[in-house]
């Protein structure tokens, strides 16, 4: 069958990876992160020591199985293809900046929708800005904007990404090696099994049907095409069911245990940096992910310029905080941007200007 | 529900040359539009150009003149 060949179907492919997040919500995910890919690759990070804020530390299963449900169904299906040689410094650069803003909002564009689907108001404001950075991308791209072609390369060389990252997953399950928080989002958890199983089908699903946050938005501002929307629709509807059917749908700011701030600037700013680096790399986080998985050695560039990204983030005092209670006192303690991520923030928008406008289509004649 | 026939397709290495397909073929009146590539199709940078079989050779004339290169020509229901 093919799962991607209507918008019915693409609607089930929504549902299912809806249905995949809901239920490592319920087994143990953080709450309203079900599955989060700035996050979850922050956390991996943390696991891999690149840094070291203890609350986020944790070796994602679900980053493992989505990559290795897209290079596996890819494999199945004949579409894996082993490319490179599109401006790898600069797709590091973007994944750089991608994480950056991930985290100056406090999610990426997945946890944005999922964080929508519980009435966090913050997710809503921050979805101006990622429209808007979007269409920014999508007005360099008609401006001629281009990192140049990928070329075949050795088999091999697309399913080094893969590979490496189920090594971190057996070291993480067969040795104590790697960092785990004892407390805080690292965490919390779903079962190892779960969390992977979860990850392969997220993979899977999201490889046949084209899946990307940033994709969807592009495709309605360049063509009026809705196709892509109706997968993250089908994937916020499940969420949206799940969150008013456990009673977790609160509809509001300052929502505390959310992991979330509401200084709307700022969520503003932050996910217009995603969304215009992510037209610019070709596909949000979670896109990137799954190119990386079906050969794409550029788009594990990325992933790894999202890594990078994540160790920056702490280690230089980048990420946001989120509203939270005082466990002691009972007050609300309003979660904020810190100026280092502030700064960092602009730069990573003015970057992504330069790279937009200074990057163009070569013409051979 | 709209009756699918058979369409030529012309997908590309980089969404750069379909931005300029589409480009062209405005400024030279040629046929067709963009769309996203279709999913029973394992290739390029998400877009694509769509037009009637009968525009093979016209298109083939302009992307060479115009220096758009692609990656490939198919033909889909759609």
């Amino acid at each position: 069958m093919n799962l991607a060949d209507s918008k019915k179907k693409l609607a089930l492919a929504g549902l299912g990876c809806g249905l995949v997040a809901a239920c490592l919500a319920f087994f143990g995910n953080p709450a309203n992160m079900a599955f989060c890919i700035a996050c979850f690759v922050r956390d991996m990070a943390g696991s891999l020591g690149m840094h070291q804020a203890e609350a986020v530390q944790y070796a994602r299963p679900e980053i493992v199985g989505l990559v290795c449900g897209s290079f596996l169904i890819a494999v199945v299906t004949k579409e894996y293809r082993s490319v490179a040689g599109s401006s790898p410094l600069i797709r590091f650069v973007l994944g750089m900046i991608i994480m950056i803003g991930s985290l100056v909002f406090l999610g990426c564009p997945l946890r944005m929708v999922i964080r929508m689907s519980a009435g966090d108001l913050n997710a809503w404001v921050a979805l101006i800005g990622f429209i808007l950075g979007v269409a920014t991308g999508a007005f360099a791209l008609k401006q001629g904007f281009s990192l140049g072609r990928s070329h075949e390369t050795n088999a091999a060389s697309g399913a080094v990404l893969p590979a490496i990252l189920a090594g971190i997953l057996i070291l993480a399950v067969c040795t104590a090696l790697l960092k785990a928080s004892e407390a805080g989002p690292g965490s919390m958890h779903a079962p190892i099994l779960l969390s992977l199983a979860g990850g392969l089908i997220f993979g899977a699903l999201a490889q046949k049907s084209r899946m990307c946050f940033a994709g969807s938005i592009r495709d309605v501002i360049l063509m009026k095409n809705f196709d892509l929307l109706t997968v993250i629709l089908g994937l916020f509807a499940v969420m949206l069911v799940y969150n008013v059917a456990l009673g977790k749908f609160t509809l509001g700011f300052d929502t505390p245990g959310v992991i979330a701030h509401s200084e709307f600037l700022w969520n503003i700013l932050g996910m217009y940096a995603v969304g215009f680096a992510a037209v610019l790399a070709g596909g949000c986080p979670l896109r990137q992910l799954i190119l990386a998985g079906q050969g794409s050695s550029d788009a594990a560039i990325t992933v790894l310029g999202l890594f990078f990204g994540a160790a920056l983030c702490h280690n230089l005092g980048l990420a946001a905080s989120g509203t939270a209670l005082n466990p002691e006192t009972k007050e609300l303690v309003a979660g904020a941007v810190p100026v280092n991520g502030k700064v960092a923030c602009v730069i990573c928008i003015l970057v992504c200007f330069v790279i937009a406008f200074t990057n163009k289509r070569k013409v051979r004649k | 529900m709209r009756k699918k026939e058979l369409k030529l397709v012309v997908t590309f290495y980089t969404t750069a040359d379909a931005m300029a397909m589409e480009k062209a073929c405005k400024e030279q009146k040629a046929p067709g539009r963009l769309i996203p590539v279709p999913r029973a199709i394992s290739a390029g940078c998400g877009l694509a150009w769509c037009a009637g079989l009968d525009a093979r050779d016209a298109l083939r004339q302009l992307m060479d003149r115009m220096d758009i290169e692609e990656q490939d020509i198919h033909e889909c229901m759609l």
